[in-house]
């Protein structure tokens, strides 16, 4: 036990990751009733756009804000442009529409900023908690310690959203039916448009800290909203609680599975593995009759 | 002074600054330096490389079509241009055997020259073997293209650099426990750091190997499962997109205080110390594949004219892209040797086999083809060290493998009579 | 409400209504058979043609083509017949190339034997994958799947496919990586192009068989609800498991045949996002009909390779790509399959017309 406890710690910060990312993509999910498989990309593109300011010497909270309007603005794009398009499709086909919107933003990242080694550094790095633990010395920087704040005040914050506010109100029922809620005389657009906004903030905001924590890369950083979806799946595509939590142990046990002596080597799977697990023994969503 | 004289010394001021600047760039050399163009039935030769996909490799054949271009605008191959066609096999397999199907079958190509990619060796070496065409390669990289008969890699390769780096660190840090960190690519990582420990096996050293999936978002815990195991040096082994992260994973650990740091040549890249950062200065050593890119020998000088006058200024200037001039150049001189009117592929693979003494001072030794059933020339090389934004070099010069994998390589010398 | 109507309704049936029944029933059946025997024809006809208007590079892209197509195939027939989402085809793929390579080096066995190894190894591996569907809702079953994909990318990474060495993984350490034996009938690239249009014209077949018998039905009535299927005395576990099992199996042939085509296949290919690529241009092909397979697999390769032959970036490409998939998924909901086959109904409409209206 004493020798796992450096990675519990160091798999920390990768917890964080995945459960943002899953509270982003289930923010959006409950509104919409879309999984938004352009929740990376929209990340990856914006934590681009703040290394390129930063390399020009801008302030560090104007980078930062530049990055989140990049993605607010392409998140809003999409959703009161293109997505209303698919409205009428089955949730399935919305979803895959998010998937072009995806190839298009990384697409257009990787042309732009090719493929050279970069860093997103970030003024929290070099400052850390230092942990001297029997199995060996530990450091959890600022920014991983600020990733797991963050993940448990963005899911504070939505959930007051969604069950305190009217426009949360609008929301559910909007993801719970969408053309009776517009018969209701809910204004779809204009709850939409909070919608994607918000998940475009949550997108920008993930796309830092997971540039910073992993590695500024877009496709990589696209393609790990595949494992966030696990987080999400551990919350049932519902409960925000248990998606921030459902991150964190994926991210511990992922770090903790380099000590399994024959596993170690298929430890990247251990978000699928999990999520597998959790629907196996989750008994609800019956299939309608 | 007279000021009527001004604007005329103005003038010559400017006329000595131009002829300054031209000495210092030197007029590119290749082929047969007439300056006029050539116009005969053009040759054709191809390359394989990757481009799109997790790093862009494509700055060897950028390297080696300038140089082809600098040689059509010089008399071309005794009259006859070349004509260069390079084709992205999206590092994937399946797009590496179409490419290379349509420039071998379809376009003809009598050489392919500049390949740089990870995947095309594997997938079509064979093809080559069969249709009998030559691939002076300009960076190999996983174990297919060190094994190949008809492959021939300017550079020394993944398993030959770690080795170099290990030498480098047992002998300048008196290491004597050591770890290898590796991405688990097929044929990449069983293979990369298996020279260091064969090395390390015969001169009392203890070389451990790490493989990491190249898809993990966790680069900490590979750190600390490194640190783990208590070794004096980690040797850091992979693409430069993975290192730098895993760097900036030790950074945060503090761990560059304890161990020393040292990689194979893909760490050998201008981005890649300001990337790293100031922590690592003076602090991390490198093996270069070739000599280094700042050198003032005068074929290295002929590279960077080659591709200021007839490159591309986004062109990149790194190892890749000396590899793809060198590449270039072989190929080119070899042609150059044989008649014009018999210029086709069996002819030229003939002749690149008989390939015995090519000299450049990019090389650290003469670079030789043979036709053994697989081909290594170049397995030495120097060390930098991280310096600044920069690199510095360091003490020792060229440094062989000491490779026991080597031993056929070496016959191979010994039967065309090298030392 | 279909329960009673299946149940209770009691029709009555006299001698005048049984003659005009019956002829009806054999032009209708005689036109299912034309329909059948065009779709076999038109895919050996372009199997036979293509190799004389194409170079090497499109001879091998257009085998790849053929090759997705016939696991695209395996896709529509899930989503298209009962509704259901698999992301993770790519995967049961890769797992039925896996075996594929496996026998072809280790037994050496005949290509064609290895094909079907191939396919049975997907169609299990895929009978187990659809058994969440049995409780799922269509969202939720497209992330399992997606999950499984995601799954099978981490571990063919560790284990690589089989090149020709010995022990359960067939990895050869320390000398040259062997190619898939082709088969003896087809050993060059045209005729193996030709040799995987006869494939895709079987599997199309029998997938067309499918659809029209007991199994065809039985997917529709489950398509409808499980109180419809269980009312009508449908099975639902087997012939859903069954669904997923020929869709695993066109999986597992296409791997197969994708392997001859290429020689080796290599683990990085296989990520999970190839999976849901291949699920979204399947869609984008067209569920429904069967030119719609056809059209998912020149998407997968052929577009891709044009692309790169005309010299556009990569990414640039991607770009193309993305906006390409949300213009087919916002016009063409019955997919680009679906457009052709009313373009072609219309025309022939205008003709009957034009010909009846002539004096």
């Amino acid at each position: 036990m004493d020798e796992l406890l450096p990675f519990l710690i160091s798999g920390l910060g990768v917890g964080a990751v995945y459960a943002m990312s899953g509270v982003g993509l289930v923010v959006l999910y409950r509104s919409s009733g879309v999984l938004n498989f352009a929740f990376g990309a929209l990340g990856a593109i914006g934590a681009y756009v703040a290394w390129s300011l930063l390399e020009h010497d801008w302030p560090q909270a104007l980078a930062w804000a530049a990055a989140v309007l990049t993605s607010v603005l392409l998140s809003l794009a999409y959703g009161r442009w293109l997505a209303p398009k698919l409205a009428p499709r089955d949730p399935t086909i919305r979803s895959i529409g998010t998937l072009g919107f995806a190839l298009v933003v990384l697409g257009f990242t990787e042309w732009t900023w090719g493929e050279q080694p970069r860093r997103l550094v970030l003024p929290t790095d070099s400052l850390a908690f230092e942990f001297a633990l029997a199995g060996g010395d530990v450091r959890l920087t600022y920014t991983r310690a600020l990733g797991l704040l963050l993940a448990l005040l963005m899911m504070a914050a939505v959930a007051l959203l969604l069950s305190r506010t009217r426009v949360g109100l609008k929301m559910r029922a909007l993801a719970n039916d969408r053309d009776l809620s517009a018969l209701l005389g809910i204004r779809v657009l204009q709850v939409d448009t909070v919608a994607w906004l918000l998940s475009g903030a949550f997108a920008g905001v993930c796309g830092l800290l997971l540039a910073n924590i992993v590695r500024l890369q877009a496709t990589l950083l696209t393609f790990l909203v595949i494992p966030a979806f696990a987080a999400a799946i551990v919350g049932r595509l519902r409960s925000l609680p248990a998606t921030v939590a459902g991150g964190i142990v994926i991210g511990v046990l992922e770090a903790m599975a380099i000590k399994m002596p024959g596993f170690a080597p298929f430890r990247t799977a251990t978000p699928f593995l999990i999520a597998l697990a959790m629907i196996l023994m989750a008994r609800g969503n019956e299939r309608p009759a | 002074m007279n000021l009527s004289a001004l604007p005329a010394l103005r003038l010559v001021a400017a006329l000595i600054a131009v002829a300054a600047s031209g000495a210092a760039f030197g007029q590119a050399k290749c082929g047969l330096n007439t300056g006029k163009a050539a116009a005969g039935e053009p040759i054709m030769i191809g390359a394989v490389v990757g481009k799109t996909g997790p790093d862009d490799f494509s700055a060897s054949a950028q390297a080696a079509a300038a140089y082809f271009k600098c040689v059509n605008a010089n008399g071309g191959i005794n009259g006859r241009p070349v004509e260069y066609i390079v084709a992205d096999d999206q590092w994937n397999p399946e797009t590496a055997a179409q490419v290379a199907s349509k420039l071998v079958k379809d376009r003809k190509v009598v050489v392919l020259a500049g390949n740089t990619s990870f995947v095309e060796c594997g997938a079509n070496a064979k093809m080559y073997a069969d249709e009998g065409v030559m691939v002076i390669a300009g960076t190999g990289v996983p174990r297919e293209c060190f094994f190949a008969k008809n492959y021939v890699p300017i550079n020394s390769g993944p398993r030959i650099s770690a080795t170099i780096a290990a030498m480098y660190a047992a002998k300048t840090y008196q290491s004597k426990r050591m770890v290898c960190i590796i991405p688990n690519i097929p044929s990449l990582g069983n293979w990369g750091c298996e020279g260091a420990k064969a090395w390390g096996k015969a001169n009392g050293v203890e070389v451990e190997t790490i493989a990491i999936d190249p898809g993990s978002a966790d680069a900490t815990s590979t750190m600390l499962q490194a640190a783990a195991k208590k070794p004096d040096t980690i040797i850091m082994h992979m693409p430069k997109g993975l290192l730098v992260p895993m760097m900036a994973a030790a950074e945060q650990q503090g761990m560059g205080k304890k161990i020393h740091f040292v990689s194979s040549a893909p760490a050998y890249n201008a981005d890649v110390p300001k990337a790293i950062g100031p922590y690592w200065n003076k602090n991390f050593a490198v093996n270069l594949e070739f000599n280094p890119l700042s050198a003032a020998g005068p074929d290295n000088k002929n590279w960077q004219a080659v591709l200021d006058q007839f490159g591309a200024k986004s062109d990149p200037r790194d190892t890749f892209s000396q590899a793809g001039y060198v590449a270039a150049r072989l190929v080119t001189e070899t042609l150059l040797k044989m008649d014009p009117k018999k210029i086709d592929r069996a002819s030229v693979s003939d002749a690149l086999r008989k390939v015995s003494d090519f000299r450049s001072d990019i090389l650290c030794k003469p670079f030789y083809v043979g036709s053994g059933n697989r081909h290594n020339a170049n397995n030495s090389g120097p060390m930098a060290i991280v310096d600044g934004n920069g690199f510095a070099n360091v003490p020792g010069g060229c440094v062989t493998a000491d490779d026991p994998e080597l031993v056929d390589v070496r016959a191979d010398e010994l039967k065309l009579g090298l030392k | 409400m279909s329960a009673n109507w299946i149940a209770g309704a009691a029709v009555r049936v006299d001698a005048d209504d049984l003659a005009q029944v019956q002829p009806a029933l054999a032009g209708v059946s005689r036109q299912a058979w034309r329909s059948f025997a065009l779709m076999v024809g038109t895919v050996l006809l372009i199997g036979l043609v293509l190799p004389w208007f194409s170079n090497a590079y499109w001879i091998k892209t257009l085998t790849s083509a053929l090759a997705l197509s016939v696991a695209a195939a395996g896709v529509a027939v899930l989503y298209g017949q009962l509704g259901l989402v698999s992301l993770c085809q790519y995967a049961l793929l890769g797992a039925g190339g896996w075996a594929a390579l496996r026998v072809s080096h280790g037994l050496a066995w005949p290509f064609e034997l290895c094909v079907l190894v191939g396919g049975v190894t997907s169609c299990a591996i895929g009978m187990l994958a659809g058994l969440p569907a049995l409780r799922m809702k269509g969202l939720y079953l497209a992330l399992v799947t997606m999950m499984m994909a995601g799954g099978f990318q981490v571990v063919i990474n560790v284990f690589g496919f089989p090149d020709g060495g010995a022990g359960w993984l067939g990895k050869v350490q320390g000398s040259e990586r062997l190619l898939m034996v082709r088969p003896a009938v087809a050993p060059s690239d045209a005729a193996y192009l030709r040799y995987v249009a006869v494939w895709l014209a079987a599997v199309l077949a029998l997938i067309e068989l499918h659809r029209r018998t007991r199994a065809g039905r039985s997917w529709a009535l489950i398509r409808r609800g499980d109180a419809a299927a269980i009312a009508a005395g449908v099975n639902i576990l087997r012939y859903q498991t069954w669904a997923f099992g020929l869709a695993g199996f066109c999986a597992g042939v296409g791997g197969a045949l994708l392997a001859g085509a290429v020689g080796q296949l290599d683990g990085r290919a296989f990520a999970a996002s190839e999976s849901v690529m291949m699920f979204a241009l399947t869609v984008v092909g067209g569920v429904t009909h069967w030119a719609g397979a056809l059209i998912a697999g020149l998407l997968l390769r052929a577009v891709p390779a044009l692309l790169t032959d005309f010299g556009v970036n990569g990414y640039l490409a991607m770009i193309f790509f993305g906006a390409a998939l949300l213009h087919a998924l916002i016009t063409a909901p019955s997919g680009v399959a679906g457009q052709l086959v009313g373009a072609l109904a219309a025309l022939r409409a205008r003709l009957n017309r034009a010909r009846h209206s002539a004096p």
